[in-house]
């Protein structure tokens, strides 16, 4: 629930009351910004693992061969199980939470949290198709009646149908931001659903190369996966650059200084050291590979988190200076 | 003539639409308009503090404040200049009752997933208390920081724009009980007339007068105008409102359009990799 607004003086120490009336209202906010905090956080880490192993496992299953199950088996199952909790997260999130089925009274095209509501719904359904065939065919359902019908449906087509429903949750949610007034996300409209995606499929190339275990095909598995990791990783890096650069100093702040500063430079470095470990783990001796690997993987998947936090609650700070909202909304013949 | 001139005074408003012309160069600062829509409106108190800034202990437009009135004193800069051509020992107040502008395209109402903002018989903007499920979606979403989450009830709430009273073929509390007309209420093209008369009546005056609310001012980025217009005497961040703002929905197209390439990019890769992995040796 929203707090209680409170007035606190904004002047700097030592500034006359001329300064802030000049430049904006005694300081204060123009815009509200957005109450949300970390279910919000932990449903786009959530939302963007389940979409990056959706696409993971379809992508294995569509071109990989036999190799590849794995992949397939363990994607499906993480897809389904990482977006469970996204409802709940948003549900909780709710002023009403007991009006939740509100939001599936209309489809409007223009509003990307409607959308997001049945892209999610869309998502959860192929996921759990996805994960119900899986689990047909790995015979954790038995072998008899039902099953029979469940593993008469087309595993490729499931496989192909889940790829939309899988980019659309992992890279709405930079739109939704994007389609506000909050100078920091609107600055980066263009720029925070492909951020987002990119961030999506490292980590969920992360999670599953820790999870694929140790098959017969491991290594074939892993490399594959990496390939995975490493362009998501490239991306994410030059959008995290593109960003920064692209808000300038004062839409920027937020994500330059403070806590949500920090945790955007370690979203970069995070990028950046997983990248290194990967190609460092190339040279080593093989003993150290593995060490090296799954240093990588844990380290890309916390930088994913750090991403969605700094971007998130860079976001509230950033509604908070009226500075950054004239930098957006300055006409210059007024 | 440039293409600025050709907007100014211009708004998109549907014929037939109604709101509000608040002449700040009228206002008095009696926070009437305040109290008549807490009144009216059945709202609780705000917290009740001292900003310590200036007369304006109310701070801002909130769940539960629906008209607030700035006031702003016009003092000198280090140099010593006053934006004013009154004598030193005068004070240099601005006051502006500020509200929802009813946009004529609403970033709020098009943020909304539940349908719960809609566009009203008399082309304002309000929000269905029994549909809203307080997802805090519309709040970010306005360009001018109207709509709120309240801590009470937990949906967001906003001016009305008094549509009980419009229904009654009653006149909304906040320009009922302003006493200098500073808030006036009428059909919005009728309004904008009376505004384009008074500012070249105060230019005339030698006043810095200008509309704000028309396509060329406050109105624009898609925006169309505003339903609840203004007229100022200083530039429109002095009284905290954005010069040139813009409609968030405006984004959601091109955003979508490189998700969709960049998943497209990411697509090939994961494909590619997938396909093109060859057996390790020696593994």
């Amino acid at each position: 629930m929203a707090e209680l607004r409170r007035w606190q003086h904004r002047r700097a120490p030592g500034e006359p009351v001329s300064a802030e009336t000049r430049e904006s209202y005694y300081g204060l906010p123009v815009i509200h910004g957005p109450h949300w905090r970390w279910p919000i956080v932990f449903y786009f880490v959530l939302g963007g693992l389940a979409g990056g192993s959706a696409v993971l496992a379809a992508a294995a299953r569509l071109v990989g061969g036999r190799w590849a199950r794995s992949v397939v088996r363990i994607g499906r199952y993480l897809a389904f199980l990482a977006v469970l909790p996204g409802p709940l997260l948003l549900i909780v999130d709710l002023g009403r939470p007991e009006r939740f089925h509100h939001m599936l009274r209309v489809v409007k095209l223009r509003s990307p949290m409607s959308v997001g509501v049945w892209g999610l719904v869309g998502f959860t359904a192929s996921a759990f198709l996805n994960a119900l065939r899986q689990a047909a065919e790995d015979g954790l359902l038995g072998r008899r009646g039902v099953v029979q019908c469940i593993r008469r449906l087309p595993d490729r087509g499931l496989a192909a149908m889940s790829l939309l429903p899988a980019f659309f949750l992992a890279g709405y949610t930079g739109v939704l931001l994007g389609a506000t007034a909050v100078p920091l996300w609107a600055r980066n409209a263009l720029r925070l659903g492909p951020l987002f995606l990119c961030s999506a499929l490292s980590s969920a190339a992360a999670a599953l190369s820790l999870l694929v275990g140790s098959g017969p095909d491991v290594q074939r598995v892993r490399r594959a996966l990496e390939r995975v990791e490493q362009v998501a990783l490239v991306g994410e890096l030059a959008l995290l650059e593109a960003v920064q650069r692209g808000s300038g100093d004062v839409v920027g702040r937020p994500i330059t200084v403070g806590l949500e500063g920090r945790a955007y430079a370690g979203a970069r470095a995070s990028a950046g050291l997983a990248l290194g470990l990967h190609l460092l783990a190339r040279v080593v001796p093989r003993r150290f590979r593995t060490v090296l690997r799954v240093l990588a993987a844990l380290v890309a998947f916390g930088g994913a988190f750090l991403l969605r936090a700094a971007i998130v609650f860079g976001g509230r700070r950033s509604a908070e200076d009226p500075r950054a909202t004239f930098v957006m909304t300055h006409d210059e013949r007024h | 003539m440039n293409s600025e001139s050709t907007l100014v005074g211009r708004t998109r408003a549907r014929p037939g639409a109604f709101g509000f012309l608040t002449d700040t160069t009228l206002c008095i600062g009696c926070k009437a308009c305040e109290v008549a829509c807490k009144q009216w409106n059945q709202l609780p108190m705000d917290d009740f503090g001292f900003t310590g800034m200036s007369y304006d202990n109310t701070g801002d437009l909130g769940a539960t404040t629906w008209r607030h009135v700035a006031f702003i004193e016009r003092v000198a800069d280090r140099q010593g200049r006053r934006p004013t051509r009154l004598q030193p020992f005068q004070s240099h107040w601005l006051m502006l009752s500020d509200v929802c502008k009813h946009c004529v395209n609403a970033g709020c109402m098009e943020a909304c997933p539940t349908g719960a903002i809609i566009r009203t018989e008399f082309d304002t903007v309000v929000i269905q208390q029994d549909i809203c499920n307080g997802c805090g979606y519309c709040v970010p979403a306005c360009p001018f920081g109207v709509p709120a989450l309240s801590p009470l009830d937990g949906k967001a709430h906003k001016c009305t724009l008094c549509y009980d009273r419009l229904k009654d073929g009653l006149e909304p509390a906040c320009s009922k009980a302003c006493p200098t007309d500073a808030i006036q209420f009428g059909p919005v093209h009728a309004l904008m007339d009376r505004a384009k008369a008074r500012v070249a009546e105060l230019q005339a005056q030698g006043v810095d007068a200008r509309i704000y609310g028309d396509e060329a001012l406050g109105g624009t980025g898609g925006i169309g105008g505003l339903n609840a217009f203004f007229i100022l005497t200083a530039p429109p961040e002095v009284y905290n409102l954005p010069a040139a703002p813009e409609l968030p929905q405006r984004r959601v197209l091109p955003a979508f359009l490189t998700t969709a390439l960049a998943a497209l990019v990411l697509g090939v890769a994961t494909l590619l990799s997938f396909w093109r992995t060859k057996e390790v040796r020696h593994g």
